[in-house]
């Protein structure tokens, strides 16, 4: 009984930790959209239209993910998204690296290029893996506190 | 297998919950697949998907005629002044940089229209601060020095939009001097516009405008730097990511 309070306890730590990092980078980007046209453009992935698509969109779903996560509303769901979308900016970032572009990740906004001394793949993508984490402990575990999921799943 | 043994199936487990129930024992029921959390997550991320198009849609949708420009430019040093109106508009962009485009593309029409209706005067500070961003280095120098031949070649207002038009990415080699003398002439270049772009005759000008703006504090942005594009009117930074800045702009005189 303890363990399994505990575990909701780290649970709805990941979910509202997942939350905040989804609220606060989509917040970045959605107030400059400009510079987030700029750091998707930057990865020099997709073709022009596809980024003015990818940047317009990008920073409402990671607001929509940070709000569900919040409130926690098909939490695991939710963080099968969040898991797929953080593989697809770890690949970004990746990729970049591999071919030797000098991009910030614009992972909190800002973004683009910058001087080839001040990359920081290493640190992008560990952190992304932290993310991971938390997105795959609510896939295995998606039960936590507080959240409207538990509120209708008949136990709290 | 059929309806029949999934019906007895059926009355076996009522039967077995109505005598649970006769002796007062309940049994919760349990939600089959409960879809809700599901289709909110749907529908959330719908909207968010909704909100993002609409945004891009309006914020594409320049609320400038575009007409073309029948304003004349003059130059002094690498500073290029359009226009003859009240409100005196100062930019500072270089040709590689990726938001100096997207600012333009955004708001060059309104821009225009606001030159061609006498309201605004604009000077444009020929920078060049991505001279690292293109491999060769130094594309953005030859650009800005094209762009400030273009003046005494009769074209600017146009060069200026083309140049914008064929950005090339930052990390190529960028376009060639035969290139941008090229674009000139399909303008109606006059004079001696290719000597003036081989030459680099504002080369020096630019840099010099460059150093000018990085070291002149008025000009830094909250990260206490100077970058592009960056304007400003009566001394205060404009925030590119107001929509109306330049309406306000013209109303407040």
């Amino acid at each position: 009984m303890i363990r399994a309070r505990a575990l909701d306890v780290v649970g709805t730590l990941a979910r509202l930790g997942l939350a905040a990092v989804w609220l606060v980078s989509g917040a970045l980007k959605a107030v400059d959209p400009d510079q987030t046209f700029v750091a998707v453009r930057a990865y020099d992935v997709l073709p022009s239209i596809g980024v003015e698509v990818v940047a317009a969109v990008l920073p409402y779903v990671e607001l929509a993910l940070g709000l569900l996560l919040l409130v926690g509303v098909g939490t695991r769901i939710v963080a099968v998204m969040a898991l797929l979308l953080l593989l697809v900016f770890v690949a970004g970032v990746s990729q970049a690296w591999a071919r030797g572009l000098s991009i910030d990740c614009g992972c909190f906004g800002g973004g683009g290029a910058v001087d080839p001394g001040h990359t920081a793949y290493v640190q992008e993508i560990l952190r992304d893996t932290g993310f991971l984490v938390l997105a795959g402990w609510l896939i295995l575990r998606p039960r936590t506190l507080f959240s409207i999921d538990s509120r209708y799943s008949g136990r709290t | 297998m059929g309806g029949a043994s999934r019906n007895d199936k059926k009355r076996r487990q009522d039967a077995a919950s109505q005598r649970l129930a006769a002796a007062g024992i309940e049994v919760p029921v349990k939600a089959t697949a409960n879809r809700t959390p599901l289709i909110v997550v749907g529908v959330v991320v719908l909207v968010a998907v909704i909100i993002g198009a609409a945004v891009l849609y309006f914020r594409n949708s320049s609320s400038g005629t575009a007409a073309a420009p029948t304003y004349t430019a003059s130059v002094s040093g690498a500073v290029v002044t359009v226009g003859t109106g009240k409100v005196v508009v100062d930019t500072y962009e270089d040709y590689l940089c990726p938001i100096c485009n997207q600012f333009e593309k955004r708001y060059s029409a309104q821009i225009v229209d606001a030159l061609n209706a006498g309201r605004i005067t604009v000077r444009y500070h020929a920078i060049a601060i991505l001279d690292p961003s293109s491999t060769p280095a130094g594309y953005a120098t030859r650009a800005a020095n094209a762009a400030v031949c273009s003046v005494a070649a009769g074209i600017y207002p146009v060069y200026h939009a083309k140049l914008y038009a064929e950005q090339p990415a930052e990390g190529s080699a960028g376009l060639t001097n035969e290139q941008l003398v090229t674009f000139g002439t399909q303008l109606g270049a006059t004079g001696d516009f290719a000597g003036c772009v081989n030459g680099a005759s504002f080369t020096k000008a630019v840099t010099a405008e460059t150093q000018k703006a990085i070291a002149d504090p008025a000009l830094k942005n909250s990260d206490g730097k100077f970058g592009t594009p960056t304007l400003m009117i009566k001394g205060a930074a404009v925030d590119l990511n107001d929509s109306n800045w330049l309406k306000n702009a013209i109303a407040a005189g």
